[in-house]
């Protein structure tokens, strides 16, 4: 009589030592490569600078509010200037653009990460690195550079101070980050679009992804190409910009101009992309012509930084270049306007929904028209001598900053449910689009009539006599009321980023991919990936799941003297093997049927944001 | 049409401030031509774009859960629209090619007067070159006679402008006698114009050059032939004058004969 065997046989298991800790939430924002961690990144920092760039502009132009102002000395002017610009370029607004694509374009078109992750972070480090170097000039020597340090100004000679070389080395590291960031982005639109996905059938927003990638390449280049040169003049004896030597200081002027026209080319491509999102969107309708728009912003694109030479007409380039670029400059006329058509036609019979994210868009649209209608006008070489370099003109570029930042306050409030997986607030939305909006034309009018009467850009000082003084304090006025716009929304966002509404996965009825996803993404962002058949993959999905539907027929109840046989019901009642792309219908399924608690509640939580 | 519109609607809109400043010079007019011109094809567009999505958003304004009307329009009309965009810019090009031939200079004109200025900027002010037809009274030969900050001009002439600089890129501009220039080291840019009436006009850089750019304007003061010629010979004898002195002082203070030229007034 053996004893029963208390000991099991030895079979396999899995042994573990435990679940390994969570890292920190801020080791693991700052360290993760995944595309969304990095872009939030990108996005903290971009809307950061874009409040202190706000702010310091408000400086700026609080010292301008009389004549013959002394309330800030001149080299505290100039340098809150220089601050002011380069923040509101370098430090915001292309790395806004950055962060929006960084997050949304591997989602739209259904990517499950990038392609060159490591690069992707580096490439936000670099930048972060670069804006680093720039701020921390306040505690040594700050830049006096208002755009950019043109030579000779910029030389040993004339700047012997190091602020120019941390302008030089901030700005050489940020652009860095973008020239990067834009070899991931090629990468992954050319190697990691979802199966179905041809170009034809991209989503807007990717098109102006791709457009912005390149153009950041070429832009990019050249800014690194000038800083270097003059980093060799400044410190190692080069005579690249150097009249005296046989330079040419206007080759600085071109280089850098190359940027900056690409940036801005960037900066409309963005808004409208954004903007051609949105739209069709909350129209409820397809986008007219996509053809068109996508061809127009790549148009957009390479016009844009082939009129370069537009902000150079007063000097000494010969005829033929001013001509080319005022060509180049006119012939924007063309994509910028079938932009807006498209937008109109869009809209037209359609079932507009003016929620914020439309109403945001549509002020921005306004806005970057104050300032392109501008640039039209300065583009005509006679009217640029006139204009150029005078306030006038410089608030056509600050138009076109105000509608970006409108159209990028649009987007946020349109993707930011994808992002956090809440809502965010409206009524301050809208009432911020109205103040910035209403606030801009204001200041847009004023700036205009000064720069008429000849007000130079950058100067601290103006004098009674110049007749510019009610113009001036208008314009102040104006533009302290749109800063503050700027910090309502800014506000906004920051408050609805953790404690908004609960959103639903889908709250825009999208038709793209990034609504496929759930919100917030998971870190592989799609369980599955659909095949791609038309431009709207997820209107495609709905139908297919409304046919589905329809087609369902409940299962006969057993008859109940029959002979068992369980087999075939379960079958038709499941009937998933019959159907075409048998795991696409599992996520939106999900979202209809109300997976968390919050789905249904999200659906008209969107109406009523007032929380 | 256009210009019969412009020419009805131009005066009142400039005196409502609308515009530049009236122009003293043929190549200014040309550049108030092409503003006024620009400002109505700019406004018509931009007003139009924003006018129509205004009513499209008013008009088709619906409820979240509403289905559209419609979900298609009517194809090719984009091509449409955007061959009138490119007849547009296309002819908007062709004009400010035309203005642009005038709007640089104003020697297009041929008059028989005519005065070669060089113009010199620097950290902060402009030096102005004058002409050497005017001798001294001894005969000697005199620096080239030049003033700082002020230009004074004939009436009637045209004034053609070498513009250079001597320190950091500046910029020339005043804005009643045509449109800006950039002052280049090592490049001479060139521009002209002629005066139509006498008086003072002025205008100020309007390119940042360091901590005193603001303080960097320039005066032109167009005046009668003779009271210009007055003018260039007192600066002359001035200059000799103070030349005498420093040449004195010189001779008085060091053995070296060679006065040192072009000392400031």
């Amino acid at each position: 009589m053996s004893p029963p065997p208390t000991i099991a046989e030895p079979r396999p298991e899995v042994v573990t030592r435990g679940v390994p800790p969570r890292r920190a939430a801020w080791l693991e924002a700052t360290t993760s490569t995944d595309h969304k961690a990095v872009a939030k990144l990108w996005l903290g920092a971009a809307l950061t600078f874009l409040a202190v760039a706000a702010v310091e502009f408000a400086l700026t132009r609080l010292q301008l509010i009389v004549p013959d102002s002394t309330i800030l000395v001149p080299e505290v002017f100039n340098r809150i200037l220089s601050a002011s610009t380069v923040s509101a370029v370098v430090l915001f607004a292309v790395p806004a653009l950055i962060g929006l694509i960084g997050y949304i374009v591997p989602l739209q078109i259904g990517a499950r990460g990038v392609a060159l992750p490591r690069l992707n972070q580096l490439a936000f480090w670099l930048f972060a690195t670069g804006a680093l170097m720039i701020y921390a000039s306040f505690l040594y020597t700050v830049p006096e550079t208002p755009l950019a340090p043109f030579p000779p100004l910029a030389d040993e000679v004339f700047s012997p101070s190091n602020g120019v070389d941390a302008w030089v080395g901030g700005v050489a590291l940020a652009t860095l980050g973008f020239v990067l960031f834009a070899v991931n982005l090629i990468a992954t639109l050319r190697n990691m679009r979802a199966p179905g996905m041809a170009w034809r059938r991209a989503p807007i927003f990717t098109w102006a992804a791709a457009t912005i990638g390149y153009v950041l390449l070429v832009a990019g280049g050249a800014m690194l190409a000038a800083l270097t040169m003059l980093t060799v003049d400044r410190h190692f004896d080069g005579v690249f910009f150097d009249a005296g030597e046989n330079g040419e200081p206007l080759l600085f002027s071109h280089l850098t101009w190359i940027f900056f026209a690409g940036c801005h080319a960037i900066l409309v491509i963005g808004a409208f992309g954004i903007i051609s999102e949105i739209v069709p969107s909350l129209s409820r309708k397809p986008l007219f012509s996509r053809p068109a728009a996508a061809g127009s912003l790549v148009a957009i694109g390479f016009l844009g930084v082939l009129a370069w030479m537009q902000n150079m007409y007063a000097a000494p380039i010969p005829d033929g270049f001013a001509y080319m670029a005022m060509a180049a400059a006119l012939a924007l006329v063309v994509p910028i306007g079938l932009i807006y058509f498209n937008w109109i036609a869009t809209m037209w019979n359609g079932a507009v929904s003016l929620r914020a994210p439309m109403i945001l868009a549509l002020c921005g649209a306004a806005a970057l028209m104050l300032g392109l209608g501008g640039q039209l006008m300065t583009a005509v070489i006679p009217v640029g001598l006139q204009l150029e370099n005078t306030v006038a003109a410089q608030q056509d570029t600050i138009m076109v900053v105000v509608g970006f930042t409108l159209a990028v306050f649009a987007g946020l409030h349109y993707w930011l449910p994808k992002v956090t997986g809440r809502s965010v607030a409206e009524g301050p939305a809208k009432l911020a689009a109205g103040l910035i909006l209403g606030s801009a034309v204001v200041f847009a009018l004023a700036m205009f009539l000064a720069g008429l009467e000849g007000q130079p850009v950058d100067v601290f000082r103006y004098y009674e006599e110049d007749g510019v003084a009610t113009e001036n304090l208008i314009a102040t006025i104006a533009a302290i009321f749109l800063v503050l716009g700027v910090l309502v929304e800014l506000g906004n966002l920051a408050g609805s980023y953790s404690s908004g509404r609960v959103a639903a996965h889908d709250p825009w009825r999208g038709t793209t991919l990034e609504w496929f996803a759930l919100s917030p993404p998971p870190p592989h962002n799609f369980d599955a990936v659909p095949d791609v058949r038309s431009a709207e993959p997820l209107r495609d999905i709905r139908e297919a799941i409304r046919e589905r539907e329809a087609a369902y027929e409940p299962p006969a109840p057993l008859p109940r003297a029959a002979a068992p046989e369980p087999a075939p019901a379960p079958v038709t009642a499941h009937a998933p093997e019959s159907q075409p792309e048998p795991e696409a219908p599992s996520q939106p399924e999900a979202e209809a049927q109300g997976p968390a608690p919050d789905t249904s509640t999200g659906e008209d939580g969107n109406d009523s944001p007032l929380t | 049409m256009a210009a019969l519109a412009l020419a009805l609607l131009a005066p009142p809109a400039s005196a409502a401030g609308l515009g530049p400043d009236a122009a003293n010079s043929p190549n200014a007019d040309s550049i108030r031509t092409a503003y006024w011109v620009m400002l109505a094809v700019a406004l018509v567009l931009g007003t139009a774009l924003i006018a129509g999505l205004v009513v499209a958003a008013r008009r088709f304004r619906a409820r979240d859960d509403a289905a559209p009307r419609r979900l298609t329009a009517a194809r090719g009309t984009a091509g449409r629209v955007g061959a009138g965009l490119g007849v547009l810019a296309a002819a908007i090009f062709v004009f400010g090619v035309v203005m642009t031939e005038d709007a640089r200079d104003a020697s297009a004109d041929e008059s028989a007067e005519s005065l070669d200025i060089g113009v010199v900027g620097q950290q902060w002010l402009w030096r102005f070159e004058y002409p050497q037809d005017s001798e001294s009274s001894t005969g000697e030969e005199i620096a080239t006679v030049f003033s700082y900050g002020e230009l004074v001009v004939p009436v009637d002439t045209t004034v053609n402008l070498a513009i250079d600089s001597t320190d950091v890129i500046h910029r020339w501009f005043i804005p009643a006698l045509g449109g800006q220039v950039e002052a280049v080291p090592g490049e001479v840019a060139e521009t002209s114009f002629r005066a139509e009436e006498e008086g003072v006009f002025e205008g100020s850089s309007t390119q940042f050059s360091g901590t005193g750019y603001p303080a960097m304007r320039a005066t032109v003061r167009v005046v009668s032939e003779a009271e210009y010629e007055e003018y260039v010979q007192s600066l002359a004898e001035e200059l000799s004058e103070a030349q005498a002195e420093v040449a004195g002082e010189s001779a008085a203070e060091s053995p070296d004969p060679e006065a040192p030229e072009g000392a400031a007034p």
